[in-house]
């Protein structure tokens, strides 16, 4: 009995030697079953974003990963419970505007001592991509990818409509036109012209935030101030509304039905983000998808100066990780940083000036396309409370398009709630 | 010598022994939570902030309770004519109802409270000069009682109806007994995936019947006339397995003689069952209807999973408001005074249940 203890005890030591280091990662994107190792052939974002992580689970020496069930919705919930339960994921994904609510409290750890050491080159993310991490002047995260909102064109639609111009669809550049647009495609073809999620994600909500950036306006300013009760504000929301007003656009479509209705040939155009691009040039090339010639353009300039609302996905890690799980932490960091040409292939732009340079990047289907949205993408200021806001955004402007409320009621009411949000 | 015979131990001391891991449990899941909770709900507390720094917590007395449930230059009046003459109405009904003897005493009580509450607490509002600090709480616990209201009595009827059809014998009932309970079994997920997809307009099981018959889809989710009866027919499918169960039992005590002495005085089906089993039911009804009351309190997945509290806040219900306080604004402080306001709804209903088991028996 004694001898056999005695092995056991030497057998653990021995397997102790070289212990695969355990990382726990957290993302959203959704679920993809058998994403396998492979990180140049899978679609879509769910399905890339495993690819990597399942080979860098392979790939990398003496560490294996554990992807976290989390649910999309309630991504950031859970992220803080975890935080808060002290049981905080050692690596996870999460947007640039949640930086402030989360590195200001010292939830993150500063890593910008560190790249080098993990083969991380920081020099090579463009000047943007640094800033998106950046926060104090130090650096909290991995940037992957810049992702803004974009025009899916239906070209056939378009072309019927008499809306294509050696190849290019014609896009409004006022409110006027789009209206006027927005017809020609009615009366062409009977099919709406625009469609979007307006009823459930905050998609309408960036919609007329770019409208108001458009006329260089703004939701708050930095000092803290509410100003959405604003010409700039009504604008914005009329030139969306009239649309549904004269029946050529459906407020009530949520995320899916929305898509279904621009894949099913129902919409001529589609605002979605960065991250569909793949799928939607994928779908166009099925024989029983009704969308066959696909475009993807710039979000037009309908006021002044040119805007899209756009963001930032990035990896990080929490304050309180130390030692060799840090280190396993940072390895995977790297290894995300390697292969931004993957994820880049989703749709969204790539965060590395070598990657943007790269044939493979500027060869990506629709690529040429919305070339110009990294030059007008934009965000509100940074506040610990951009959830809270959006979600108010969201409901009042759900509230004019969906229950017929006063556009001015619905903008003064959000003002006062965005307001009070600002002062706690 | 003879050795001492151990004394057996008292009841008392028995009881004790055998209701520790209970009592143990209890207090350590249950009574510690709950006074940390009203504690935390007395303090300025950041959900993240504090997990990092624990003294990041400041006490603020009763603050967060103010800031959820008062407001600024708040009068009372008659602000609100239709439920505070409805109060009005209702305690002159129960004075009258008293008096001339038809109802008990604790029954009348209860009512009197109700409609005083009735009367006053709509009476509270904001000025022209006043805000309440929390625009959104009250229209929240608004939306939370019109759930109740609705979700309570459609369960309750449709679990009756159902019961006193299926309380047969045979092995078809006792399959479509078990088919009715089968959706209580399914997590909160799970209901509301298929109810999303019934009501879907596009793809919905109810949008193709109906365009069957030539009418246009209706937008179930997304449109603020039928999003919580959305929520609600989703409630009801999906808790009616218990509250049948607990009919089906109520009727299997009623003894069949009553119904044969009834046959012979011509007492038969509707007549039967409305003169005898709902009679023999009441006391199964009071449970069933205070049970579900506490329980759709509480609703919360339907509402965040289906509408997402919307369209324009209709189907806010209150535990998804203390949700998103709580960890999309990390202010557990303010969502503890929430939970205390809804433990204090919930108490109150659970007093009744106790009152009425107790005068009844």
């Amino acid at each position: 009995m004694k001898h056999l203890m005695l092995t056991a005890a030497a057998l653990t030591v021995l397997a102790g030697a070289a212990p695969a280091q355990e990382i726990t990662l957290a993302r959203f994107f959704g679920a993809c079953e058998d994403a396998g190792t492979d990180t140049t052939t899978s679609t879509g974002e769910a399905c890339i974003i495993q690819s990597i992580i399942n080979a860098a689970d392979a790939e990398i020496d003496g560490v294996s990963i554990e992807t976290l069930p989390t649910d999309w919705g309630n991504y950031y919930d859970q992220v803080k419970a975890a935080f808060a339960g002290g049981s905080a994921p050692d690596v996870f994904v999460m947007h640039r505007h949640r930086i402030p609510e989360f590195a200001g409290i010292g939830a993150l750890a500063e890593i910008s001592g560190e790249l080098e050491a993990a083969g991380i080159d920081a020099s090579d993310w463009s000047e943007t991509a640094r800033e998106a991490v950046t926060y104090n002047g130090g650096i909290y995260g991995v940037p992957m990818d810049f992702h803004a909102n974009l025009w899916h064109v239906n070209m056939e639609l378009m072309e019927a409509a008499g809306l294509v111009e050696d190849g290019v669809p014609v896009l409004p550049s006022s409110p006027e036109e789009l209206l006027a647009h927005a017809q020609q495609v009615k009366e062409a073809t009977g099919q709406d012209y625009l469609a979007a999620d307006f009823a459930q994600f905050p998609i309408g909500v960036r919609l007329v935030l770019a409208l108001m950036w458009q006329q260089d306006a703004n939701i708050f300013t930095e000092d803290g101030t509410a100003t959405i009760d604003t010409e700039a504000g009504q604008n914005a929301v009329t030139a969306i509304t009239q649309l549904f007003d004269a029946e050529l656009a459906n407020p009530q479509l949520n995320y899916a039905d929305s898509q279904q209705a621009f894949l099913n040939g129902e919409a001529a155009i589609l605002v979605n983000g960065t991250w569909v691009v793949d799928f939607y040039t994928a779908e166009a090339a099925k024989e029983e998808v009704a969308l066959d010639d696909y475009y993807v353009a710039d979000f037009p300039t309908l006021f002044e100066i040119g805007a899209t609302w756009a963001d930032s996905h990035m990896w990080a890690m929490p304050s309180t990780l130390e030692g060799a799980d840090r280190e396993a932490a940072l390895k995977v960091l790297a290894f995300i940083n390697e292969h931004n040409i993957d994820w880049a292939r989703t749709g969204h732009m790539a965060v590395r000036t070598s990657v943007v340079e790269s044939n493979a990047y500027t060869s990506l289907p629709h690529r040429d396309e919305y070339a110009g949205t990294a030059a007008i993408a934009r965000d509100t200021p940074p506040s610990e409370r951009y959830g809270a806001i959006q979600d108010v955004l969201n409901r009042e402007l759900q509230a004019i398009w969906l229950t017929g409320k006063d556009v001015s009621a619905a903008l003064s009411d959000a003002e006062v709630e965005v307001q009070d949000l600002l002062d706690r | 010598m003879q050795t001492k015979a151990r004394r057996p131990l008292t009841e008392r001391q028995t009881a004790l022994i055998l209701l520790a891991p209970f009592l143990v449990t209890y207090a350590l899941f249950l009574v510690y939570p709950f006074f940390r909770g009203i504690w935390i709900s007395l303090h300025d507390w950041n959900l993240l902030a504090v997990a990092f720094n624990p003294d990041a917590k400041e006490f603020v007395g009763l603050r967060n309770y103010e800031r959820v449930m008062w407001g600024r230059d708040i009068a009372w009046g008659f602000a609100s004519p239709v439920l505070q003459t409805l109060g009005a109405l209702g305690l002159a009904a129960t004075a009258w109802a008293y008096l001339t003897g038809r109802i008990a005493r604790f029954n009348a009580v209860v009512l009197a409270v109700v409609s005083v509450l009735l009367i006053v607490l709509p009476g509270f509002h904001p000025d022209e000069e006043g805000r309440w600090y929390d625009r959104r709480f009250w229209p929240t616990v608004g939306n939370t009682i019109l759930f109740v209201a609705l979700a309570v009595p459609g369960v309750t009827f449709t679990a009756l109806v159902l019961a006193a059809c299926l309380n047969r014998e045979t092995r078809a009932m006792g399959t479509l007994r078990t088919l009715f309970f089968l959706s209580q079994v399914l997590s909160v997920t799970v209901v509301t995936l298929i109810w999303q997809i019934m009501f879907s307009p596009r793809q919905g099981l109810i949008a193709n019947v109906t365009g069957v018959l030539g009418a246009s889809p209706i937008n179930w989710l997304t449109d603020e006339r039928f999003a919580m009866a959305a929520i609600v027919i989703a409630t009801i499918w999906w808790s009616l397995g218990i509250a049948m169960i607990l009919f089906l039992a109520g009727l299997q005590d009623i003894s069949k003689d009553i119904y044969e002495a009834a046959a012979i005085d011509d007492a038969t089906g509707v007549k039967a069952f409305w003169y005898i089993t709902l009679p023999n039911l009441k006391r199964t009804i009071t449970l069933v209807v205070v049970l579900q009351i506490i329980l759709h309190f509480q609703v919360f997945g339907q509402a965040h999973l289906m509408t997402q509290g919307g369209p324009n806040d209709s189907t806010q219900v209150l535990v998804r408001y203390i949700y998103q306080t709580g960890f999309r604004d990390s202010e557990l402080g303010r969502a503890s005074a929430m939970a205390v306001f809804l433990f204090l709804i919930m108490g109150a209903f659970s007093l009744i249940q106790f009152a009425v088991g107790r005068e009844k028996s």
